[in-house]
């Protein structure tokens, strides 16, 4: 499929360039894709990058442009993520202020453990992320690639599922979601966190690694997820904000139009997304998106092999 | 090794790092020393992400030290 796109002619230069790379419509898309892909354990990476090879598409993962219009989509939902759980990250924030204050962590106070079990799982990820992206990207970059990886992803889920230890149940009396979750150690949190690197690979789902290690380290499904999103404001945000200077500066020029358009799909699907997946863990488990990661994995993987 | 020898040291290296983090800042890769990753010779780009992860492992040195001089022991959980 070719798509028309308008195109100017910079003076003196003889070179053509798209006036928008990516249409409106593309844009609404892949930020609706963006916006339930990663809160969903199944890749957003790697369907961003698989999606515009099927629907021939002329956008590569590591277009310039491409970068900066995915900045403003991450940025988006890493706004709805924050906002979703606001009143826990009030809570949390606190927490790490009164544990700061005190120079200690109190058993007793599930917020500042939390929080800090968050710092420890960020910090290593986001020096794995900003040392390794770079190279990961470009060394995996091709949409074949990604659906390989979809199959890895997809077989990590089920094994996740396989070996997950006996989570809490209601009459253990372990306390509220976050007082579960703060039981983690610190060497889960770090193991947990910097695990989170390797979805840098298009194909491995950041969030099904977080949940995965949750459910390897006894939270249950529920506890995991929660788990997962708040692990993934900080890192989102933060690498969003990195580079949004390049949205406003001359990169962004002819993408800022789709990009608002593609954040605002996106913010929109991470809430419902988010909120769907919250009440889906409660009973369900992450062997659906496995077993979806397998086949749609196989399936891209064979319709380019023929060529597609 | 005691708690304060081992927090005066990993403030020390909270230091040296905050150092590297403004060097990755401040100069080109090719003025990088030459053992610093990133160092490229003939290159004018800043290592900027070098410098914040150098910064962040910094800080966290220090918010390290700050836990470990603090008091020791937790108070019991109510029951």
């Amino acid at each position: 499929m070719v798509h028309d796109r308008p195109v100017e002619q910079p003076a003196g230069t003889g070179l053509a360039r798209p006036l928008h790379p990516i249409s409106y419509l593309q844009g609404a898309l892949l930020g609706l894709l963006q916006g339930v892909a990663e809160p969903f354990p199944v890749s957003s990476l790697g369907h961003g990058v698989v999606m515009p090879r099927l629907l021939g598409w002329d956008i590569h993962q590591n277009d310039k442009f491409f970068l900066t219009f995915l900045v403003a989509t991450h940025f988006a939902t890493a706004i709805v993520l924050f906002g979703f759980f606001f009143r826990d990250w009030m809570r949390i924030l606190k927490g790490i202020g009164r544990s700061l204050r005190d120079r200690q962590i109190r058993d007793d106070d599930s917020d500042a453990r939390l929080g800090w079990l968050l710092v420890v799982g960020t910090v290593p990820a986001g020096v794995l992320g900003l040392v390794f992206e770079h190279p990961l990207r470009s060394l995996f970059a091709s949409a074949a690639s990604a659906a390989a990886f979809l199959i890895v992803n997809g077989l990590l889920l089920l094994l996740f599922e396989r070996f997950r230890q006996q989570a809490p149940r209601p009459d253990d009396h372990l306390g509220d979601s976050d007082e579960r979750i703060a039981r983690l150690s610190w060497r889960q949190a770090v193991g947990v966190g910097s695990a989170q690197a390797i979805a840098l690979i298009p194909g491995i789902s950041r969030s099904g690694i977080t949940m995965g290690g949750g459910i390897l380290f006894g939270l249950s499904n529920e506890d995991a997820a929660r788990y997962s999103f708040l692990l993934a404001t900080p890192i989102i945000g933060a690498a969003a904000a990195l580079k949004l200077p390049e949205l406003l500066g001359p990169v962004g020029n002819g993408v800022r139009g789709p990009a608002l358009v593609g954040a605002v799909c996106a913010g929109i699907s991470t809430y419902l997304a988010v909120k769907f997946l919250l009440r889906f863990f409660e009973t369900n488990r992450l062997t659906p998106f496995g077993i979806y990661c397998i086949v749609a994995g196989i399936t891209f993987s064979a319709i380019f092999a023929l060529g597609g | 090794m005691s708690p304060r020898v081992l927090a005066a040291l990993v403030a020390l290296l909270g230091v040296v790092l905050i150092a590297v983090a403004v060097v990755y800042w401040v100069d080109p890769a090719s003025s990088l020393p030459s053992f610093f990753p990133g160092h490229e010779a003939g290159s004018a780009r800043h290592h900027v992400k070098h410098g914040i992860a150098a910064f962040v492992v910094g800080l966290g040195c220090f918010v390290f030290a700050w836990f470990t001089t603090g008091p020791s022991s937790s108070p019991p959980a109510p029951a």
